[in-house]
């Protein structure tokens, strides 16, 4: 008998060593509980990118039109930028992985740079946008594209604040070779915000 | 090849997809092809990140199935849409 079975025939909640064999049992990266976090907002994503569909399809002409007066410098730069701080992640982790917490730390600093990088260069695009009389009430293909967008944005920003807090968690030499569920968990949600930008950037900059 | 090479080259292979989506959006209106082939790279570049970054490709079936999923469904949306937009119009009216 295995001890989570043990511990429901005794009747005792189990343990978080108990949960985590039962995790690692079942072969999931990081924890369940970050995973739960993820879906969620794939899903959250998921609604947007309905939303962006059906109001392409009520508003062909608009959809046609908005992309071309976009900066799609911005929007590529941006997406080689997410890639590389993504490439980042996968390196920190295999550094720890292969007990190098330094290495770990700096190529996460590497991932936070590219973070703020994206930031950056997201906040010109907006004033960009400004000076060109592109606004949220322009049309509905602008109200889409800063709605998506700067919920993106949102998620780069606390996501970059995320990797600074496992830097710093790497630092006290919290994780080892073995061990190191934390870092894996913000590695996978780092992933996610890749994800949903790589989405993003065909529906609203490539496509008409 | 070792693992890290393997990442290395999945990261070029991503930029190089990227910049070939951007090429496409500079040269002109969306055709079929060029939805597709939109749709193409959006799948593929979901799935390396998918079984490669987030490590899901001997993950729980579960949990890889509906990360898969996803880049199934949003790229044949692309095509669907391009194809009968008029139609999903008509379908989806208040």
């Amino acid at each position: 008998m295995n001890a989570l079975a043990s511990s429901y025939v005794s009747q005792t909640k189990p343990t978080s060593e108990q949960l985590n064999f039962v995790v690692k049992k079942a072969n999931i990266p990081g924890s369940i509980a970050i995973w739960f976090a993820i879906l969620a907002e794939m899903s959250e994503f998921a609604i947007m990118f309905i939303v962006y569909f059906l109001a392409k399809v009520h508003n062909p002409e608009l959809f046609h039109e908005g992309p071309t007066r976009l900066s799609t410098l911005a929007g590529t730069t941006n997406t080689l930028v997410m890639l590389t701080s993504s490439f980042f992640v996968v390196r920190a982790v295999i550094a720890t992985r292969t007990n190098k917490p330094k290495q770990s730390a700096n190529w996460l600093w590497g991932a936070v740079a590219c973070g703020v990088i994206y930031l950056i260069i997201k906040a010109f695009e907006y004033h960009w946008n400004t000076t060109q009389g592109l606004a949220t009430e322009t049309n509905i293909f602008y109200g889409v594209y800063y709605y998506v967008t700067f919920n993106h944005f949102l998620h780069v920003g606390w996501g970059s604040a995320g990797l600074i807090w496992v830097i710093y968690r790497i630092n006290t030499g919290i994780y080892t070779s073995n061990e190191h569920e934390g870092l894996i968990n913000m590695a996978v949600y780092w992933h996610m915000i890749d994800l949903a930008w790589i989405t993003i950037f065909p529906l609203l900059y490539v496509i008409r | 090849m070792t693992h890290k090479r393997t990442i290395g080259t999945l990261w070029v292979v991503l930029l190089a997809l990227t910049l070939l989506s951007a090429y496409m959006a500079e040269r002109a209106d969306t055709s079929f092809i060029s939805a597709s082939i939109m749709a193409i790279v959006l799948a593929i570049k979901g799935r390396i990140i998918v079984d490669h970054f987030m490590e899901l490709k001997k993950a729980h079936i579960v949990l890889r199935t509906l990360m898969r999923t996803y880049f199934y469904v949003i790229p044949s949306l692309i095509i669907i849409v391009y194809l009968f937009p008029e139609q999903i119009a008509k379908w989806t009216m208040l």
